[in-house]
């Protein structure tokens, strides 16, 4: 599904990301975790091509992501706040995305109904715009438009982040839940190690721009990443 | 005193910012054009008593500046009220400090006052008053009569502050405005209410009396105490300092039929009607309409075909300038979505060329009037409508995407130069001067006809190859997607 070839991404002279080849599978929920500068969001930014790589490349079903717009078809993601746009309400960003995607009405309100678990009576029928919520509601508003249009690439940075506990967990539950019924290939940045290991079946470990460990998860990855990361 | 404290702040704060010494070249620009303005006003302000002179009838000059008195307030209140903006407080910052509300209210009210843009006027007021009212009166008169022109600034400074905080800078109330202007105007023209009569009652009197100058100041201790009302009668500080805003939502259903272009301009339609920024360059756009005022009834220009083609460029390109500039720029918040949803590159740009293209008309339709000038201008517009369609839209697309600087939308509103680069200026120039150029060449070896008819039809062939330069624009775009994306992230 995704492919990352001779993949670098230099700035000013300082390599922060090095993926001599990356491949990650049709189906596959793939967690990328690491310290902060680590390259996750770079490594995002690239499949997104929203920065250009050094040298290398990137592609999503075969085909290279610079210059081409076929990828934009079948991939979802939201990484930040630039992912949204703020002075629309919930409601018309939506309708906006799902136009886009050639989505009817109907379609659309089915499934921001099967969301409506997530955003907790919070986000649809407020009136207001987006700029106008809460960090956490922003993330739920972006998360959800990133699933318009039934992508089979979702791709989300610290999904998890500024979200309430509650929240956390259903959202996790509603991505696995989603990942089992539609085969969707997911790619999951987070600092949960707790989330990230009950949501993703593979983890890569960045740091400093390397992948330093590549693991099937089982029940013995959560000790792992976590003597990984400790701090001695 | 803790007010001269808090003024003192705001000071640092203006002189430390990053983005001053960032957009250096700007302010440069800027600076320049007030210096520019400060020269008008000041050789306005020398020639006005010799040129009043002139003026038939049994009024001397003073008396002639008072009769246009209360017209040059209301004026200054409608200018003000369209761009001064609302001063506001850094609340978070000093809320927490033991600062008495009164403080604060007095410190935003004032501190407009301090503006040195404010003063300007004086640069007329004052050579008038000495190169004509002391030669009228005497010394303390002309004295007078420049505490009088402070006052006034004073009074419309507060006056405008209360009007918008009071009715909110929507354009109905601009409506109401202008309608009370107009209707004074049309009671003066018609003879049957003169203000100018009253005006120079009020004020020649006012101005004689050594005391007179209470009056003004009688007017700016009014305007004061409205606004202190206001603010007694909305006691929470945050609701004056952020209301809560309202949002209409928009209906644009026609747009649908247009697929994804069609969605796209809606976005942009929205974005420019639920911003402050874009919703005061819409206003101060409509003023600007009336700007080929200045050239066409002109006999001086009747023959200046250049300056003519200018005039007409610039009314029928008025929307496509104000906003053409920040094309891509302004779609900076949201750049990563619009690049990672599906959108094709293409339906992005040609989204943007259609949308100046409606501007562009939009323009033309609302400059018809014109043509009562003659069918000149029809045809002076006519050209000014293709060239602007077919060659300066394809300049504003392609060379917007050299303008890496993020636009802050959500701050304040006129004369606000946030994201504004030497670029912008830069690239206006040939837009306007390089069609001014060939036309005034063209007319004066050929004929005026000849002229118009080249700009025309260059403008017309880039209608017809519009796929082309908009595939042009879009090779341009993908070679600077990365820098934009790039720059649109770094906040400043």
């Amino acid at each position: 599904m995704v492919q990352a070839i001779d993949l670098t991404k230099e700035y000013n002279g300082v390599t922060v990301l090095n993926l001599p080849d990356l491949r990650i599978g049709a189906g596959e929920s793939f967690g990328l975790v690491g310290n902060n500068g680590a390259g996750k969001t770079t490594f995002f930014r690239l499949i997104l091509d929203l920065i250009a790589a050094t040298t290398g490349e990137v592609l999503i079903n075969g085909q290279k992501v610079a210059r081409n717009d076929n990828w934009k078809q079948i991939t979802g993601s939201f990484l930040d706040e630039g992912f949204l746009i703020d002075f629309l309400t919930p409601e018309e960003y939506f309708n906006f995305v799902a136009k886009l995607h050639h989505i009817t009405e109907s379609d659309l309100n089915a499934f921001l109904a099967s969301i409506e678990d997530i955003f907790n009576g919070e986000i649809l029928g407020n009136k207001k715009l987006i700029r106008e919520f809460s960090k956490g509601n922003q993330k739920k508003i972006g998360i959800a438009a990133a699933l318009i249009g039934d992508p089979q690439l979702l791709i989300l940075d610290e999904p998890f982040t500024a979200l309430d506990p509650s929240s956390q967990i259903r959202l996790k539950r509603f991505l696995e839940e989603l990942q089992k019924r539609t085969n969707m290939t997911m790619l999951i940045s987070s600092h949960d190690l707790n989330h990230v290991t009950d949501v993703c079946k593979r983890i890569v470990i960045l740091e400093k721009g390397k992948i330093v460990n590549d693991l099937q998860t089982n029940t013995d990855t959560l000790k792992e990443l976590e003597s990984y990361f400790a701090v001695s | 005193m803790l007010l001269l404290d808090l003024l003192k702040q705001d000071g640092k704060k203006a002189i430390r910012s990053q983005a001053f010494y960032k957009n250096l070249a700007v302010n440069i620009m800027l600076g320049f054009f007030g210096l520019y303005m400060a020269a008008s006003l000041l050789i306005t302000g020398l020639a006005l008593g010799p040129m009043l002179e002139k003026v038939p009838g049994p009024y001397n000059p003073t008396e002639l500046v008072n009769a246009s008195m209360l017209y040059v307030i209301l004026f200054a209140l409608i200018a003000r009220f369209t761009m001064q903006s609302l001063s506001t407080l850094d609340l978070q910052s000093l809320q927490a400090l033991p600062i008495r509300r009164d403080t604060l209210v007095n410190y935003l009210l004032i501190k407009p006052l301090f503006n040195p843009v404010n003063y300007l006027t004086l640069l007329l007021a004052i050579p008038f008053a000495i190169r004509s009212t002391a030669v009228y009166y005497d010394g303390a008169t002309a004295f007078r009569f420049v505490l009088g022109a402070i006052f006034i600034i004073w009074f419309d400074s507060l006056t405008a502050a209360f009007l918008k905080r009071a009715f909110g800078s929507n354009i109905f109330s601009l409506i109401i405005l202008l309608a009370i202007a107009g209707g004074l105007i049309a009671l003066e023209y018609f003879k049957l209410f003169s203000l100018g009569e009253v005006s120079e009652a009020i004020f020649t009197t006012a101005l004689q009396h050594p005391l007179g100058w209470l009056v003004p100041l009688a007017a700016v201790g009014f305007a004061y105490l409205l606004n202190r009302w206001f603010f007694a009668r909305n006691y929470y500080i945050e609701s004056f300092n952020k209301k809560k805003e309202e949002i209409r939502l928009t209906q644009l259903s026609f747009l649908d039929r247009f697929g994804i272009i069609g969605d796209l301009i809606g976005l942009e339609i929205k974005l420019i009607l639920r911003h402050k920024r874009t919703k005061s360059i819409l206003y101060l756009s409509f003023f600007f309409l009336f700007y080929g005022l200045l050239f066409y009834r002109d006999p001086k220009m009747a023959t200046n075909y250049g300056m003519l083609f200018f005039a007409a460029t610039f009314v029928t390109g008025l929307l496509m300038l104000m906003f053409g500039q920040w094309v891509i720029s302004w779609d900076g918040s949201y750049f990563d979505s619009l690049m990672t949803k599906n959108i094709p590159v293409q339906s992005y740009i040609e989204a943007n060329y259609y949308l100046l293209a409606s501007f562009c008309t939009a323009c033309f339709i609302l400059t018809t009037p014109y043509f009562f000038f003659g069918s000149r201008i029809l045809y002076l517009h006519l050209a000014a409508l293709l060239f602007n369609l077919g060659v300066n839209i394809f300049f504003l697309v392609f060379f917007a995407t050299y303008n890496t600087k993020r636009i802050d939308l959500s701050k304040s509103s006129a004369m606000n130069y946030q994201g504004t680069t030497i670029k912008n200026f830069l690239i206006m120039l040939p837009m306007l001067f390089f069609p001014w150029i060939v036309v005034q060449l063209l007319a004066t070896f050929f004929n005026p006809a000849v002229a118009l008819g080249t700009v025309g039809s260059i403008g017309l062939l880039g209608i017809l190859f519009h796929r082309q330069l908009i595939q042009l624009c879009v090779n341009q775009f993908n070679r600077r997607k990365y820098a934009l994306a790039q720059g649109f992230r770094e906040s400043e």
